[in-house]
């Protein structure tokens, strides 16, 4: 079966995946705005064909959810979805990162969704897990984010967006996307991608298409994958412990990255300082 | 077609080595490095003390300590557990236990360089500097990333993690028993003082020096390369000072500096870390003195 599966090309290549040298890999720890960002680039690259839950794995693939005879014929570049830890092959990364407060929260509801944890389960529990890197496999949210971080962070071949900044502004950080990716777009084209991957549009196209994704596949139906698009939902739906819990955890590397504490329970800040400083080499 | 279907049949049997796709164990310890850092001693070492009846030597180490780029997925499978595994892989959040042994990157270098000379990777007379270039870029002939990469994508991920322990190649040469006794810790072994000295007489540059005369034909990393330039080479470190162009050990530093810093390495050319940004540095010296 693995043999004829391969055969045809059926099979998800996974890490396998050839990489080409003009590979454009959009990365991100789960949850960080990587669907809505697919969407944003997949309208940008082809305005001909609006992105869709039924074509967003043609447009932009996902090694772990698109066969591997669908990305031989993805005209190239090719933008690449990830959600893998540093990875040397990858040629050019755009990498989102998300407050990992709002994170939480996030996964927290996308599991409810999945059917991987019950509506009461306690969110203490669920954080605890979150912590120890034990609700996804690509490592905690620090270890994913630390690990691009340390290796590539000044890298021209490394765009850092943040999710919160394209919320703020969907266009400014998108025409950073036109720039690092030389790409010929204009403000138009620019402002019609923002629209076409807006959150209503893509509730709607939620709506419409509830069966034409795997993320979707043996989900709950009352519970949306597209959810409440915003930052800063953690104010209120986080308790204030598990808050705590993650600024100490994470508290200098969310520093550095402008996502302001709330508790003052933080030593050890300096750990992460040196960061900026780590001056990558041109590949 | 054909060729995939073959290649589809083998790999559901298992016969590829699985390198970066290896299924984990939960107990499962790993020792992992960049290449050239020290990798192929501390696996004697520790072989030594894990199997010392089984005589460890170029001949059975890939089975006792086996390689996840070398041994079939069917063969890892089949490991004797808990497996101990030799990996030069980048951050794998996968990997439980770790020892990590790091290695200053301007020896590295020149270690890589004799080697990529003995299995004929460049030309004998390939210039150095321009190696060391293509160093500093990561473009070998390994999937490893560079030094600077491989190294923070562990350190700064583990360091504070009771399951991970670096190891320094420098100082399991100056104190070879202090750090035995921290990996034999480590791993849950409780050996004696003469049972680590036995490793580390076992494991002797000069002894694996011998062993390579008699059985380089025998081992993967060392089968088809020239056998008239040894394998364990000098087995020293600071060899850089010596024989790395000032501008090379300049290119090196100016690109991992920081790390480099982080980690209780000296940086020769001074005025190449930014000044201004200084915090890094109280936190790189504590922590060298914490954790190595």
């Amino acid at each position: 079966m693995a043999g004829i599966e391969r055969g045809l090309g059926l099979q998800r290549p996974g890490r396998s995946l050839l990489i080409l040298p003009d590979d454009i890999f959009l990365v991100s720890f789960p949850k960080s705005g990587n669907t809505w960002t697919r969407f944003l680039l997949a309208n940008l690259r082809f305005p001909d064909e609006p992105a869709t839950w039924a074509n967003i794995d043609r447009l932009i693939p996902d090694p772990t959810g698109t066969a591997k005879r669908v990305f031989d014929r993805i005209p190239r570049p090719r933008i690449i979805k990830s959600h893998e830890c540093f990875d040397p092959r990858y040629p050019r990364v755009i990498y989102i990162v998300r407050d990992p407060r709002d994170v939480v929260v996030s996964q927290y509801h996308y599991h409810r969704k999945i059917r991987k944890i019950e509506d009461g389960s306690p969110i203490e529990k669920f954080v605890a897990r979150f912590l120890a890197g034990e609700t996804c496999p690509h490592g905690s949210w620090g270890q994913n984010v630390a690990t691009w971080l340390y290796t590539s962070e000044g890298d021209p071949r490394f765009l850092l967006l943040r999710y919160e900044d394209l919320i703020a502004n969907t266009a400014r950080e998108l025409g950073k996307v036109v720039d690092f990716l030389h790409l010929s777009a204009g403000p138009a084209q620019i402002a019609q991608a923002v629209e076409r991957s807006s959150a209503d549009r893509m509730r709607k196209l939620e709506q419409q298409q509830p069966d034409k994704h795997g993320l979707f596949k043996g989900s709950r139906r009352d519970l949306s994958f597209v959810r409440a698009a915003s930052s800063g939902g953690w104010r209120s739906g986080l308790p204030a412990p598990m808050v705590a819990k993650i600024e100490t955890a994470w508290g200098p590397l969310m520093q550095h990255l402008g996502y302001e504490l709330s508790s003052h329970s933080t030593s050890g800040v300096g750990e992460y300082a040196s960061l900026g400083v780590v001056t990558a080499a041109p590949r | 077609m054909i060729k995939r279907l073959i290649a589809g049949g083998k790999q559901f049997l298992g016969l590829y080595p699985p390198g970066r796709r290896v299924n984990v164990f939960p107990d499962d310890i790993f020792l992992v490095s960049y290449p050239k850092s020290g990798n192929t001693w501390t696996r004697f070492l520790v072989a030594n003390l894990v199997y010392p009846e089984k005589n460890p030597d170029f001949s059975n180490i890939n089975q006792l300590l086996p390689d996840i780029e070398e041994m079939s997925k069917r063969n890892l499978e089949r490991a004797a557990r808990p497996r101990i595994l030799k990996s030069h892989q980048y951050f794998d959040p996968r990997y439980q236990k770790v020892i990590y042994i790091v290695r200053d990157p301007r020896d590295v270098a020149l270690s890589e360089y004799y080697f990529d000379i003995k299995r004929c990777a460049i030309a004998d007379d390939f210039p150095l500097p321009q190696f060391v270039s293509r160093f500093v870029r990561g473009e070998l002939n390994h999937p490893y990333g560079t030094w600077g990469e491989n190294v923070a994508s562990w350190f700064y991920t583990r360091r504070d993690d009771p399951r991970f322990l670096p190891v320094k190649y420098e100082a399991l040469q100056v104190q070879a028993m202090d750090e035995m006794r921290r990996i034999a810790g480590f791993m849950g072994i409780s050996a004696g003082p003469e049972r680590l000295a036995f490793a580390i007489e076992r494991s002797s540059a000069d002894r694996m020096r011998e062993l390579e005369k008699k059985q380089g034909h025998l081992w993967s990393s060392t089968r088809e390369t020239q056998q008239d330039k040894p394998f364990v080479r000098s087995a020293k470190s600071g060899g850089w000072k010596v024989e790395l162009p000032e501008a090379s050990v300049a290119e090196i530093e100016s690109a991992w500096g920081e790390t480099m810093r982080d980690i209780g390495y000296e940086l020769a050319v001074s005025g190449l870390v930014h000044a201004g940004m200084g915090k890094g540095q109280t936190s790189g010296s504590d922590w060298a003195g914490r954790a190595l």
